[in-house]
């Protein structure tokens, strides 16, 4: 559906993206993840049609798209804060394209009907003037608006970011149920690994203009390529090779390897005295579900996580084993490939 | 960031129509200045500069400039911070009716002040006529001289003092002060420890702009100074009406373009040394102080109210005797058979009357329209490209905040006298034209700034959302970013038309004799050889000004809309109940 083939992309002289190549299928829930300044939302940009790149070609439906002006490239897009225009009300904004095209007034009203009726706004909601309606309805008008005119893919920038935690986890279920429902082709900006791994069918981490992974959110979690990955999504413990001796475990399985992660759930911790390695729980953070705990092991700490049925009897200075699947130590060397 | 930019023909023609405005009405002026002030048919030449020292008449006008502008901010200062003190922290009784009187100077003030002070405290003032029956003997002609200017001014000038100390002084963390008194300090010492220290950069930037009154003072000192009195701006005007002394009156404007350049130059010092900010995270507004010295708690509201009472005696004179008839303004005494509406009738019905008015409300109208149009443009051109030109274009349109007023007045006269290649071989001194020029000029750098810092706080990604949508340029400027910019848009409208009405010292040296502006008429109807319908104009043009000043302050700055629509709301919800 979309290909993006060796697109390099310049801010006058830095180059921001050097040599970008994936593709998007049709359908597909596609989100660009990495921290600030990594090139996503440049990416986005030139998807959208508002950053020009200096080589390499972008397609849709391998229809090429690299010179389209932004309106006739048919890509809806949802801006970070939404961009709803101030002036006008939730109905004239998601008229607006509309308007624009001269399309006639009936068609327009059904038209915007039709939209309401996807994103669940009432009548009543319509009528209203955007900047007196709640985070979660101007979303939803921001979705509309960008739907409007049938583009064959929406994009969202940081759509979520500027909302409260408890607003944001709700509105994402909503994305991800709207998406599945009308099969819209969505490609989607954060830097909200949570988000990321919740919403998206395909992830693309990116790190400093380039590509680190592709794949799934399971492959991208558990079987993160390249140490970058591994370490900004979700948290890890990182071993040298001596901790990995020093604790007891054999790190001559990953002979080329150097360093070493495990994520903090991938630690199993039990008071029963039945394992290899047996450590010491140096500090406990509570939250209720769960509880992270710092477990000392021969002068190495690292971190465990534990759901609240196994909190239970679990205290600071408690003697407990500590399990380790070997196949859940994700290694790296200097060099950025995994073996795992 | 690269865009997606197309050309734009119509802008390109704009810029280019708008460069040689500034060249022609900006630059080519104020450059004619300087070159008649350092060069003659000889080449360059130091003697006018010669003429200037030689000459007793000058030497005197620059010491009493001087001497006016070092003493204006001492006086005004110390008015000005009382007036801010019993206003915001001292528990004066009375506070909203003080508060009236000490806004009064920021809607009658200039020319129309002027006038005020003459028929209160004048050789045939009101005051002094009735000072004269318990006093025969004294001076009639009291109220004039350096004195009577300084007292003028001092009162005048204190809006500097409502406008920005005023703003910094309610913008002081409280929590500062409570944590001071906590540790035992007095009011008093908190307010020279810990709450002055803190408006240092406020107190050196309206003493800058004080001194830059005094020095550039026209209204004040021509009408009240009198010839014991001359400062540098009435004499560059009197020079400037002989076309022989022509040459000394722009080595004078170019003298005090020079100290504009010093002060403007200090100004921007002490503003990157920044301003003391509140680093509190729950900051608490002022709660005023009551003086617990029986005596000083006194004396605070004796002088409070004579502030008040000496800013609002003009005023409260001017508005009385502009509904009395001839013989109560020729006598100065006030029966209850005085009052009567002829003034304000002769006002409607005559054309010599009402004349003046309609000439500035069209000059200020229009200088206002074209002035902001302009701005909205270039504004959004040097907004949305950034390169050299516009750099250099910004620059440009700063120029008439670096030279006075009657410096770049006095270029346009004299460089416009006679036909110029630039204005296609026109001569615009003496046309209807170049009034409103100048008024449009002046009024740029200011309308520039807001417009421009409007426009940076329109979201980007709005325009973005409509170029996706298809929209065209100008189809997202009107739809989407006009209604963001338009309150600033009619904000500047109101400033600009306010700030043009009665304008005196640019007019003054402008106007066309067949469409004299009210400001000049307020003028020569204030002389002593001027009759009673002259003084009786003046008074009607003071208050229909000063109610035209107040409606577009309490429009702007006093959130005087919302007022008005509460109010509204408040009144249909009781019908309705």
């Amino acid at each position: 559906m979309i290909t993006f083939k060796n697109i390099q992309i310049k801010y006058n002289d830095f180059v921001a993206i050097p040599d970008l190549t994936f593709d998007v299928k049709e359908g597909e829930f596609f989100t660009l993840l990495g921290p600030s300044g990594c090139g996503k939302t440049t990416t986005l940009r030139a998807l959208a049609g508002f950053l020009k790149t200096s080589r390499g070609v972008i397609t849709i439906d391998d229809k090429d798209i690299t010179d389209v002006p932004v309106h006739e490239r048919q890509v809806g897009m949802v801006f970070q804060s939404y961009a709803l225009f101030p002036s006008m009300s939730a109905y004239e904004n998601i008229a607006f394209g509309l308007k624009v095209e001269k399309q006639p007034k009936e068609y327009i009203q059904e038209r915007v009907a039709e939209l309401a009726k996807m994103v669940d706004l009432t009548d009543e909601q319509l009528a209203k003037n955007v900047s007196n309606m709640s985070g979660g309805q101007q979303q939803r008008v921001a979705i509309a608006r960008a739907l409007a005119k049938k583009p064959k893919i929406l994009v969202m920038d940081e759509p979520l970011s500027n909302l409260d935690a408890k607003l944001r986890k709700s509105l994402r279920k909503d994305i991800r149920d709207f998406q599945k429902k009308y099969d819209i082709t969505m490609v989607y900006v954060t830097h909200d690994q949570e988000e990321a791994l919740m919403l998206s069918d395909r992830i693309a981490v990116f790190n400093q203009g380039k590509l680190d992974q592709i794949g799934t959110p399971d492959e991208i979690y558990n079987h993160s390529q390249t140490e970058f990955v591994c370490k900004f999504i979700g948290d890890a413990n990182y071993f040298s090779e001596e901790d990995l001796e020093t604790i007891g475990l054999n790190s001559k399985r990953f002979e080329s390897s150097n360093k070493f992660y495990i994520r903090p759930e991938k630690i199993y911790l039990s008071k029963e005295k039945r394992g290899l390695i047996s450590g010491k729980i140096v500090s406990k953070e509570f939250y209720g579900m769960y509880a992270y705990y710092k477990i000392e092991v021969n002068g190495v700490e690292f971190q465990s996580f534990q759901s609240e049925s196994n909190t239970d009897g679990l205290e600071v200075g408690d003697e407990v084993s500590v399990f380790v699947n070997l196949d859940d130590i994700l290694n790296y060397s200097d060099e950025v490939k995994s073996h795992d | 960031m690269i865009r997606l930019k197309r050309f734009n023909l119509g802008m390109f023609l704009f810029v280019a129509a708008f460069l040689w405005f500034i060249l022609a009405f900006v630059v080519v002026p104020n450059f004619s200045i300087i070159k008649s002030v350092f060069f003659s048919a000889d080449g360059v030449s130091t003697e006018r500069l010669q003429a200037i020292v030689s000459s007793q008449r000058a030497v005197r006008g620059i010491k009493n400039s001087f001497l006016l502008a070092v003493t204006l901010p001492v006086t005004t200062t110390i008015i000005g911070i009382l007036e801010v003190l019993f206003l915001e922290y001292f528990d004066i009784k009375g506070r909203k009716l003080l508060k009236v009187a000490y806004m009064i100077p920021l809607v009658f003030g200039g020319v129309m002040l002027a006038n005020g002070y003459m028929f209160t405290y004048g050789s045939r003032g009101f005051i002094t006529t009735s000072l004269l029956t318990i006093f025969p003997h004294m001076n009639p002609a009291w109220f004039r001289g350096y004195g009577a200017v300084l007292f003028l001014m001092s009162f005048a000038c204190t809006s500097t003092y409502m406008i920005f100390f005023r703003n910094a002084f309610t913008n002081i963390d409280y929590q500062t002060i409570e944590a001071a008194r906590g540790l035992g300090s007095s009011d008093f010492k908190i307010l020279f420890k810990v709450v002055f220290p803190t408006l240092k950069p406020i107190f050196l930037t309206c003493t800058i702009l004080l001194f830059q009154t005094g020095l550039m003072a026209m209204a004040a000192p021509l009408m009240i100074g009198g010839r014991d009195f001359e400062t540098i701006s009435p004499l560059i005007l009197t020079f400037t009406q002989r076309p022989s002394s022509r040459t000394l009156a722009a080595v004078l404007s170019f003298f005090l373009g020079l100290m504009q350049l010093v002060l403007l130059y200090i100004i921007q010092r002490n503003e990157r040394k920044g301003n003391f900010l509140s680093i509190s995270k729950v900051k608490t507004t002022i709660k005023r102080v009551h003086i617990h010295s029986k005596p000083l708690n006194l004396l605070s509201h004796l002088t409070a109210y004579l502030f008040a009472f000496i800013n609002a005696i003009p005023l409260i004179v001017v508005l009385l005797f502009s509904f009395t008839d001839y013989q109560t303004i020729s006598s100065r005494h006030i029966t209850l058979k005085s009052f009567s509406l002829e003034n304000y009738q002769l006002i409607l019905t005559s054309d010599t009357a009402y004349r003046p008015f309609v000439t500035s409300v069209f000059y200020a109208t229009a200088a206002s329209i074209i002035v902001v149009l302009m701005m909205m443009v270039i504004a959004r051109f040097i907004f949305k490209y950034r390169n050299r030109f516009s750099t250099i274009l910004e620059m440009l349109i700063h120029i008439p905040w670096v030279f006075p007023g009657l410096m770049f007045a006095l270029g346009l006269v004299m460089t416009y006298s006679h036909p110029h290649a630039i204005v296609f071989n026109n001569v615009l001194t003496g046309s209807l034209v170049i009034m409103l020029i100048a008024y449009v000029v002046v009024l740029m750098p200011k309308t520039f700034r807001f417009l421009k810092a409007s426009y940076y706080g329109v979201d980007q990604s709005l325009e973005d959302a409509a170029k996706i949508l298809g929209a065209k340029p100008l189809y997202s400027y009107i739809k989407i970013v006009l209604p963001i910019i338009l309150p600033t848009v009619l904000a500047m409208l109101a400033i600009n038309f306010n700030g043009k009405l009665s304008d005196y010292d640019l007019s003054v040296f402008l106007y066309n004799p067949i469409a004299k502006p009210v400001g000049v008429v307020i003028r020569s109807n204030s002389s002593s050889e001027s009759g009673i319908e002259g003084i009786a104009l003046n008074f009607v043009y003071s208050v229909l000004l000063m109610a035209i000043n107040s409606l577009v302050f309490f429009f702007v700055y006093a959130d005087g809309k919302n007022t008005i629509k509460n109010l509204f709301n408040g009144r249909k919800t009781k019908n309705e109940s």
